[in-house]
């Protein structure tokens, strides 16, 4: 890359959509796993209520990042700060940022054993200390606002896999996350149950909350993201809007993603 | 035959007790235990033609084996009701296989033993009850399947003692059982809620009213009740140090898994008679000298206790092995402690899937208490060599008879618990996801 | 919290909350207290040995032993650890013909109970729930005071089926070979053979890769190996014989001796091990999923074929762990023995502690030389199951 790409990008990057405000920044950011670097020098920094859509191939270490942030990974140089907590070996500054990121995992990691409602209640009554009326409440309004409160009473193996991925969206939503990360929350879904996940996403984002969503769904990103990270190979390749992104593309390694997966 | 019933929704295995989910779905049904019993249509004829007679080959295999099959149950059939001497079993001593010999020095009766079993039997009830109370319905010819085969042994071996009071305890433990069972769920939930502490505070009373009051009288228990005294010790108390064994074992610490590793490798390494030797004849010597070593049978307890738990911990590790990781990350990621994270989330299904091999592993527990009888303890197969000695059985070769007999005891008691075992593994459905 | 600096570095959080203390001293803590436990132990049998004036070391082990051991040439003055070889030899002679026998008849049971015929299938299961459901130890009391101790006659009314075998109640005695003066050559031949089938062997797997036709190698190897044994034995002039034991007076000369404790403990193990194996082989057959069978249906092989190459490798596969683990429970259970009065080593190890040995010394020694056949059999399963791994790949 020349220096002038290289200055593009790390404006591109380190410039926070949404209201400007920084919630989460990456600071040279590299992770090792033995000998293999899954992430090279990562700067990003994501502004509140921005939706930052993260794509590339797989292997790009696009999964890492956001694991990464809430510390289900732990890098090894660089920092990572999320609401002015840094991510350090302090236990007390993992446990807070990780209430305050909600994640959505590709195979929901929904618990068999509790009932749906019990799910969505369980991090409320043990991490927040809420009491249980209070706790359940706030759960059904969560699984009301994704369209499934009928589902309260029964077990994660009776339902869709779509509702599935709603209940696991409400979950996290249930802790009042500042944050909520996807992990390709819908790679595991049949198609027909897309949608619904989707339609929840997009919700989610027009009532203002910030996401980082790793995601195969294209239609998704020029829908409702404020900008794109493209990554390849452990790097960030290419960051845009969506529609400097999807018509006008700058790298070639961007170009020849693009051109295999449209 | 049942009429293929409507497209359900998926149902979770708890509330699906006759595996219509697994038949809708054309999963393969494992019969562990063929069902020899059951009769495909057509009737015998047709099942008889098939399965018999299908080729030449066959039908050598059908009369061959035949003949054999026929053999030991006509050799059987005459040990038992013609050339057997059951007077070495039920003219008296049945008290001594029951309870031991020096039960009668104890100071309890027979009165204590009932009321133990029956505070156990409605502790039983109380949980079927609230199993009940929680969806799962097993209808009474399924549970009737079950217990039919113990039932009968039972039924037949006190009919043998020709006195009509034991039958009559039996058919009341059995009545008391079902009662519980349907009166159960009309409780107010605060109280179905606690079971899990009720049923643990009834079998410690039922402990409490067995022994009187006095632990040390367990040392005066004898035959198949110090059996079953000991089976129960050693699986309370090696369950949870096996369960820490296995949670160590899998920690990432790298100090703490070698000494869990290194103590589970040694026990199973080793046969429990050297432990039960190390228990009779060295373990006063860990003691610091001068403290009273404590009786032969809570050392016995204390070493099978620490041989079980080493398998109990390869049990569990099997289980955590198989929940998934996203368990614990969605967990985590959700802000729980690790501590947290084990107890309510990896551990509760862990747990579930070990369920089937830790009751084997108990039903091994309780054959293994019959080594007792090498360090001298006279439990159901020790009591055998006092009755033998008695004046009037000595040297008569009276031995087949009294085997016969604690190979009836043992294996009613162990094939019920496998049985059981299998009910509980298709109804949980382990391995299905 | 902390102040945004740009340096890589943050702060460092309180140690009490810093993740990595939190690890470590956790796990020293634990550490510690297990080597405190284990001190006081060491301290207190320490103490007790010198109070109760038993020596503190090993040296018990060259103290004569002070009896027989019945069906060896043991002298009692020899020492206690001479004793222990013979144990150990003996132990070895049970797990050696243990091992293969319950293979075979656990294997042969587990298939009786895969068969379509509802009379094979119920003769398997008879057997296995008959074996699994009562303890070992009382098969084997069964096997000895019943069926052999108390039921075989005394010398002199023995037993005698078709002439060439005794049983009685002091010993059963069988037919054995007697190597002739001029073995060598016999056993020259006897290799000869092996090399010859191994060689038509060969040959015959080539014609088949060129023509197609089935090698049957087995069959032809065999064939050839008999024959030039036959050929040999007749040509060299008869060098085996065979012994017969026979009685004389209250005496038996000839055949080999078997002793009753040994037959009885042997066999109730083998009867009661082949039981679970019959289980292992019927689960890991089951385990092989359906869809590879009907595969193999698909390609119109035979069920013979079927069988044997596509169910049994992957079968074979899964069997080996637990298999593994009912060979050591045989080695294990083999320390029952002390029950019957067959001198493995828990037997020689009863009698050394009731003569006032060192307890805790002489437990550890059990215990040892228990590990030695654990560790060895554990070895030989793992090395199995990483190449049969390795082959997967």
């Amino acid at each position: 890359m020349s220096d002038l790409t290289a200055d593009k990008l790390r404006a591109g990057a380190l410039k926070p959509g949404g209201t400007g405000e920084a919630i989460i920044t990456l600071e040279h950011v590299d992770k090792f796993f033995g000998d293999f670097q899954a992430l090279k020098d990562i700067d990003l920094v994501i502004g509140k209520q921005e939706v930052v859509v993260v794509i590339g191939p797989s292997g790009s270490g696009k999964s890492t990042v956001i694991r990464c942030i809430n510390h289900l990974e732990k890098h090894t140089h660089g920092r990572i700060v999320v609401d002015g907590v840094e991510l350090s070996d302090d236990v007390r500054n993992i446990q807070e940022i990780r209430r305050e990121c909600g994640m959505v995992f590709q195979s929901f990691n929904l618990f068999p054993h509790l009932t749906v409602l019990e799910n969505v209640t369980l991090a409320q009554r043990q991490v927040r200390k809420s009491p249980k009326a209070q706790a359940e409440q706030e759960a059904m309004d969560q699984l009301t606002r994704v369209k499934i409160p009928e589902q309260a009473p029964k077990y994660p193996g009776q339902l869709s896999g779509g509702q599935q991925q709603r209940v696991a969206i409400a979950r996290a939503l249930a802790m009042q996350p500042k944050v909520m990360l996807f992990d390709e929350p819908t790679s595991a879904l049949d198609p027909e149950m897309i949608k619904e996940v989707l339609d929840a996403m997009v919700e989610l984002a027009q009532s203002g909350m910030t996401m980082i969503v790793v995601t195969h769904e294209m239609g998704f990103a020029r829908a409702v993201a404020d900008r794109v990270v493209f990554m390849a190979d452990g790097e960030i390749v290419e960051v845009g809007t969506p529609e400097h992104f999807f018509e006008d593309p700058q790298e070639d390694r961007t170009k020849l993603f693009l051109s295999q997966i449209l | 035959m049942a009429e293929r019933p409507p497209q359900q929704p998926l149902q979770p295995p708890s509330e699906d007790p006759e595996g219509t989910l697994r038949r809708q779905t054309g999963a393969k049904e494992q019969p562990i235990i063929p069902d020899l019993l059951s009769l495909p249509a057509g009737g015998l004829r047709q099942w008889a033609k098939t399965s018999l007679f299908g080729s030449t080959k066959d039908t050598i295999l059908t009369v061959v084996f035949g003949a054999i099959l026929g053999y030991i149950a006509y050799r059987a059939v005459v040990y038992v009701f013609v050339s057997a001497r059951w007077e070495v079993v039920f003219d008296g001593p049945l008290v001594a296989y029951m309870l031991g010999n020096r039960f009668n020095q104890t100071g309890l009766s027979h009165v204590n033993v009932w009321a133990a079993i029956y505070l156990l039997t409605a502790t039983a009830g109380l949980i079927a009850g609230v199993s009940r109370a929680n969806g799962n319905r097993t209808p009474l010819k399924v549970a009737l399947k079950i217990l039919a085969a113990p039932i009968v042994g039972v039924m037949a071996v006190l009919a043998m003692t020709r006195t009509i009071t034991p039958a009559l305890l039996v058919l009341g433990g059995i009545a008391l059982f079902l009662v519980v069972r349907t009166a159960v769920p009309r409780l107010p939930d605060a109280v179905l809620r606690r079971a899990g502490w009720i049923s643990m505070g009834l079998t410690a009373i039922a402990f409490f009213v067995l022994t009187g009051g006095d632990p040390s009288n367990v040392d005066k228990f004898g035959g198949l009740l110090l059996t079953i005294v000991v089976s129960a010790g050693g699986i309370v108390l090696s369950f949870p140090l096996g369960v820490v064994l296995a949670l160590a074992r899998r920690s990432s610490f790298p100090l703490i898994r070698p000494i869990a590793v290194l103590y589970i490798e040694l026990i199973r390494g080793v046969p429990l008679i050297t432990l039960l030797f190390m228990g009779r004849f060295a373990f006063g010597f860990f003691l610091p000298p001068g403290t009273r070593a404590p009786g032969v049978i809570p050392r016995a307890i204390v070493m099978i206790t620490l041989f079980t738990a080493a398998y109990v911990a390869e049990v569990v590790r099997g289980g955590l092995q198989s929940v998934p990781r996203g368990q614990t990350e969605g967990a985590q990621a959700l802000g729980l402690s690790p501590l947290k994270v084990t107890r309510l989330i990896v551990l509760p299904q862990a747990l579930r899937n070990s369920i089937p091999a830790l009751i084997g592993q108990f039903i091994s527990l309780l054959k293994d208490t019959s080594l007792l009888v090498v360090i001298g303890i006279p439990e159901l197969l020790g009591i055998t060599e006092q009755v033998l000695a008695q004046l009037k059985f000595k040297a008569q070769g009276y031995q087949p008879e009294t085997y016969a007999f604690v190979c009836l005891m043992y294996w009613i008691i162990c094939f019920s618990m496998s049985r059981a075992s299998q009910r509980l593994e298709t109804r949980l459905g382990v391995g299905q996801r | 919290m902390s102040a945004a600096t740009s340096s890589p570095s943050s702060a460092r959080p309180p140690l009490w909350r810093d993740a990595k203390v939190i690890r470590w001293v956790g796990q020293m803590v634990v550490v510690l207290l297990a080597l405190a436990f284990l001190w006081w132990i060491y301290s207190n049998v320490q103490a007790n040995l010198r109070v109760t004036r038993l020596p503190r070391g090993f040296g018990f082990l060259d103290q004569p032993y002070g009896s027989d051991i019945r069906g060896s040439s043991f002298r009692p003055s020899q020492s206690v650890w001479e004793a222990f070889k013979v144990g150990y030899f003996n132990t070895i002679r049970v797990v050696a013909l243990g091992i293969p026998a319950c293979t075979v008849i656990g294997i042969a049971i587990g298939i009786a109970r895969l068969s379509e015929n509802a009379l094979v299938r119920a003769f398997g299961t008879l057997y296995v729930e008959t074996f699994r459901n009562i303890p070992v130890l009382v098969w084997i009391f069964l096997a000895y005071f019943v069926v052999l101790s108390g039921n075989l006659p005394r010398i002199e009314d023995a037993l005698e089926p078709f002439g060439i075998a005794i049983f009685s109640n002091r010993g059963i005695y069988l037919p054995w070979y007697e190597a002739g003066p001029d073995i060598a050559p016999f056993l020259l031949t006897a290799g000869l053979g092996l090399l010859m089938a191994g060689l038509v062997a060969a040959w015959r797997t080539k014609v088949h890769e060129r023509t197609g036709a089935p090698h049957r190698r087995v069959l032809w190897g065999t064939v050839v190996l008999l024959a030039t044994l036959v050929i040999g034995y007749f040509v060299l002039g008869g060098p085996l014989g065979m012994t017969v034991p026979a009685k004389e007076g209250r005496l038996i000369q000839g055949g080999i001796t078997v002793d009753i404790a040994y037959a009885g403990l042997t066999i109730a193990l083998v009867l009661y091990t082949a039981s679970h194996v019959a289980e292992i082989v019927r689960g890991a057959i089951q385990a092989v999923p359906k869809g590879q069978s009907e595969a193999a249906n698909a390609l119109a092989l035979t069920n013979f074929q079927r069988y044997r190459y596509v169910v049994l490798p992957q079968a074979f596969r899964i069997m080996i762990p637990p298999l593994a683990s009912q060979y050591l429970n045989i080695t294990k259970n083999s320390s029952l023995a002390v029950a019957v009065g067959y001198y493995e080593i828990t037997r020689v190890y009863s009698t050394v502690a009731n003569n006032a040995a060192p307890p805790v010394q002489a437990v550890i020694i059990l215990m040892g030389l228990y590990l030695t056949f654990s560790l060895g059999i554990s070895l030989v399963a793992n090395i199995i199951n990483r190449r049969l791994q390795l082959e997967a790949r």
